[in-house]
C-alpha cells in the first residue's frame, strides 16, 4: 500500500540577473523563487491498483513519481510504501527492494555492455535466486520479444528496444509496486502498443501495483482503471476512470464525407437530444456529428446515415481522457476566476527573501 | 557493507569490459598521464639547477618526493575518478537517479561504476621514480621506515578521496562544483616541492586546511630529515579520518537536497 500525506516539494531557484555583473550577484544574492512543485498531495493506493498520474508538463508528476522512489526527499509531509519511508537512508534498502521503476527519457542499462550484463547485476543488487531470476528472464525475453537484440550493447538498441529492455530491468526482481514516468515517449504507435500491452500482460500475470505518468491517454485508459489529475502541484481529480467519463459524458464523434454537401436536419429530428452537435467542414462535404453514447448507438446513427445520405466514408472517435483533462483544467480555472482569487493562484512563483538562507 | 564489497569485483569488471569499447582511448589517456609528470619531473630538475639547494632537497631528494606523491594520487584517481563527474555534470542533470532508486548505497554504485585503470600509468611512473631515486636520497632504509611509508601512501588515499568528494558534494548546492574541485585538487602539485619553505601562511594552509602537505609532503619530508615516519602516520590517519567524515557528512547532507533535473 502507498500512503501520501500532504506531500508538498518546494525548489528554491535563485533570481539570476542578467549578464557578468548580475552572476556575481546572484553568487551573493539571497533572493530565490520558491516554486511549489507538489504541494499538499494526499492518496492512497491500494495492492494492485493501477493509478494513471497525470497532468500538463511542470504540474508535479514526475516529481511526485521521483518522491515515491527515493530519488528525492519531500519537503514536508510523509510517504508511505508498506508503512516504511523510500527516503529515508535506514528504510530505503527495504523499500526499494519491492519497486521497479522505469523512467521514459532515462536509462538504467550500462551503455556499453550486452543488456545481460545489466541483467546480472541487478540480479546481485536485488539478490533475486538463480533459478528465479532464470525463470523470469525467460518469461519476460519472451513477452517483450528481446531475444533479437540481448547481446547488442545497449548504446546500439533503437528506443523502442531501450523501452522494453528497461520495463524488463525494472521487472527482474518481481517488484510489488512498478512506476513508470512517461514510459512510451517517443515511441511510435505501434511499439507503443506493443509495450503497453505486455505491461498489462505483467499487471495481470504478477498483480504489480502500477503507478504511470503519460501524456498519451490511450495509455491510461488501457492501463489504468484510476485517475488521478494534478495541476500546478494539487490534485485536481482523483477517482475512476468511467466516473471521468461519466462525469462528461461518454461521447462519440463521428464524421462523414459525403460527395454533395447535404441538410442534416433530419438527424436532430430523428434523434433529438441524443446527438448533441453536428458540425461541418469543407463546405458542408464534411460532417461531424457528437452523440452522447449513453443514449444512442453509434451503429444506430451509421445506419440511418447510410441509408438517407450518400456517405463515401466514415469515421468513428471516442472522446478520449484528453479531452476530459482539458475540461477539468477549464472547470478548475473557471471556478477560480470565479471567485476573484487569481492573485493566489500565482502563489507558487511567490518571491521571498530569506535572511538566514545560504 | 558486506554486499558492497562482494559486488566490487563485478562493478570492476563490468567497468573494464565496457572500457574495451574505447580501448586506444584509454591508452592514450595513460600514456599522457604518464608524460605529463615525466614533463613535471623535469620542471623539478630545471628549477633545482637554478636556485640554491634548500637544506636537504637536492633533485634525488625531490624527485622522491615527487614519485610518492604520485602514489596516493594513482590509486585514489584508478577508484573514485567519478567523483568528478559528480562534480561537474551529474548533479545538474540528475544522473543520480538511476542509483538512488536501487536498494544499495547510491554513492557506492556511483563509484563502483568507474573504474580508471589508465590511472596506472601515473602509478607505474611514481613506482620507477621512487626506486630509482631511493638509494640516492640519503635515506637510511629501514623495515619500519618503509612499512610507514606504505601506510601513509595508503592512507594517503583516502585524504584524496575525502577531498574529492568534499567539493564534488558542493555540486548539492551549487550544481556545478567543479570549478572548486578543480583548483583545490590542483593544490596537491604543491606538495610536489618543499612545503615548509614557501612562507608560513602558505606551508599552514597545506597543513592544516587542505591538507596535501600533511598526507603528501610530510612523509617523506620525516624519511629525509631522519625523524621518525610514524609521526606522519599518525597525522595521515587524522587526516584521512577527518576528510572521509568530513566529506560523507556533506554527501549525505548533500543528497538529501538532491533536486534531480526535470524532463
Amino acid at each position: 500500500m502507498i500512503e501520501l500525506k500532504n506531500v508538498e516539494k518546494h525548489f528554491k531557484k535563485p533570481i539570476r540577473g542578467k549578464g557578468v555583473w548580475g552572476m556575481v550577484k546572484t553568487l551573493f544574492s539571497r533572493k530565490y523563487t520558491l516554486v511549489k512543485a507538489v504541494d499538499g498531495v494526499s492518496f492512497t493506493v491500494g495492492d494492485g491498483e493501477a493509478v494513471g498520474y497525470i497532468g500538463a508538463n511542470g504540474a508535479g508528476k514526475s516529481t511526485t513519481i521521483k518522491m515515491m522512489s527515493g530519488i528525492l526527499t519531500p519537503t514536508s509531509g510523509e510517504i508511505l510504501i508498506d508503512g516504511k519511508h523510500p527516503y529515508k537512508s535506514k528504510e530505503r534498502n527495504a523499500v526499494l527492494k519491492t519497486i521497479g521503476v522505469v523512467f521514459g527519457q532515462k536509462t538504467q542499462l550500462w551503455y556499453d555492455l550486452p543488456l545481460t550484463e545489466t541483467y546480472e547485476l541487478l540480479r546481485y543488487v536485488y539478490d533475486v535466486p538463480e533459478a528465479e531470476y532464470k525463470k523470469r528472464i525467460a518469461e519476460l525475453i519472451e513477452l517483450l520479444d528481446m531475444k533479437p537484440f540481448m547481446d547488442a550493447p545497449v548504446r546500439t538498441l533503437s528506443l523502442g528496444q531501450r523501452m522494453r529492455a528497461d520495463l524488463a530491468a525494472a521487472m527482474l526482481h518481481n517488484p510489488k509496486t512498478l512506476f513508470l514516468d512517461e514510459p512510451t515517449i517517443g515511441l511510435d504507435v505501434l511499439v507503443k502498443r506493443k509495450l503497453v500491452e505486455a505491461i498489462n500482460t505483467l499487471k495481470t500475470e504478477y498483480g504489480t501495483t502500477l503507478i504511470l505518468t503519460t501524456h498519451a491517454m490511450s495509455d491510461i485508459e488501457l492501463l489504468c482503471n484510476r485517475v488521478i489529475v494534478l495541476d500546478a502541484g494539487k490534485i485536481l481529480f482523483d477517482g475512476a476512470l468511467d466516473e471521468v467519463k461519466h462525469m462528461f459524458g461518454d461521447k462519440r464523434d463521428i464524421t462523414i464525407s459525403t460527395k454533395v454537401a447535404s441538410d442534416y436536419s433530419g438527424v436532430k429530428e430523428k434523434f433529438g437530444e441524443a446527438v448533441t452537435r453536428i458540425a461541418a467542414e469543407d463546405d458542408g462535404l464534411k460532417t461531424t456529428f457528437t452523440i452522447d453514447a449513453q443514449k444512442l448507438h453509434t451503429s444506430e446513427l451509421l445506419n440511418y446515415l447510410f441509408a438517407v445520405y450518400p456517405v463515401e466514408d466514415v469515421k468513428v472517435a471516442e472522446t478520449g481522457i484528453e479531452q476530459v483533462v482539458e475540461k477539468l483544467y477549464q472547470n478548475n480555472k473557471a471556478d477560480i476566476d470565479g471567485i476573484g482569487t487569481d492573485e493566489n493562484r500565482d502563489d507558487d512563483t511567490e518571491e521571498k527573501s530569506e535572511e538566514t538562507a545560504k | 557493507m558486506l554486499k558492497e564489497l562482494k559486488l566490487y569485483p563485478k562493478y570492476v569488471s563490468m567497468s573494464l569490459r565496457s572500457g574495451l569499447s574505447y580501448k586506444a582511448d584509454s591508452i592514450i589517456m595513460m600514456l599522457s598521464f604518464a608524460v605529463t609528470e615525466a614533463v613535471s619531473l623535469a620542471t623539478i630538475y630545471l628549477i633545482v639547477g637554478s636556485v640554491p639547494t634548500l637544506g636537504v632537497w637536492t633533485f634525488q631528494t625531490l624527485a622522491f618526493l615527487f614519485g610518492f606523491v604520485l602514489i596516493p594520487k594513482a590509486l585514489d584517481h584508478i577508484f573514485t575518478d567519478n567523483l568528478w563527474i559528480l562534480a561537474y555534470w551529474a548533479v545538474r542533470h540528475g544522473e543520480l537517479d538511476i542509483y538512488m532508486t536501487r536498494p544499495l548505497n547510491p554513492l557506492y554504485q556511483f563509484v563502483a561504476g568507474t573504474f580508471k585503470w589508465d590511472g596506472i600509468g601515473e602509478f607505474i611512473v611514481g613506482i620507477v621514480v621512487m626506486s630509482v631515486f631511493a638509494p640516492m636520497t640519503g635515506i637510511v632504509w629501514t623495515a619500519s621506515g618503509i612499512i610507514g611509508l606504505i601506510l601513509c601512501a595508503f592512507l594517503g588515499i583516502f585524504c584524496f578521496t575525502g577531498i574529492k568528494l568534499l567539493f564534488a558534494s558542493l555540486a548539492f548546492w551549487v550544481k556545478n562544483a567543479g570549478i572548486f574541485l578543480n583548483t583545490v585538487y590542483n593544490f596537491a602539485n604543491y606538495a610536489k616541492y618543499p612545503v615548509r619553505y614557501m612562507g608560513k601562511a602558505f606551508a599552514s594552509i597545506m597543513f592544516f586546511v587542505i591538507p596535501f602537505g600533511l598526507f603528501l609532503y610530510y612523509p617523506v619530508e620525516c624519511l629525509i630529515t631522519g625523524e621518525s615516519i610514524w609521526w606522519a602516520v599518525l597525522y595521515s590517519s587524522i587526516a584521512a579520518l577527518v576528510l572521509m567524515t568530513l566529506s560523507l557528512f556533506m554527501w549525505h547532507s548533500g543528497i538529501k537536497r538532491y533536486e534531480s533535473a526535470g524532463n
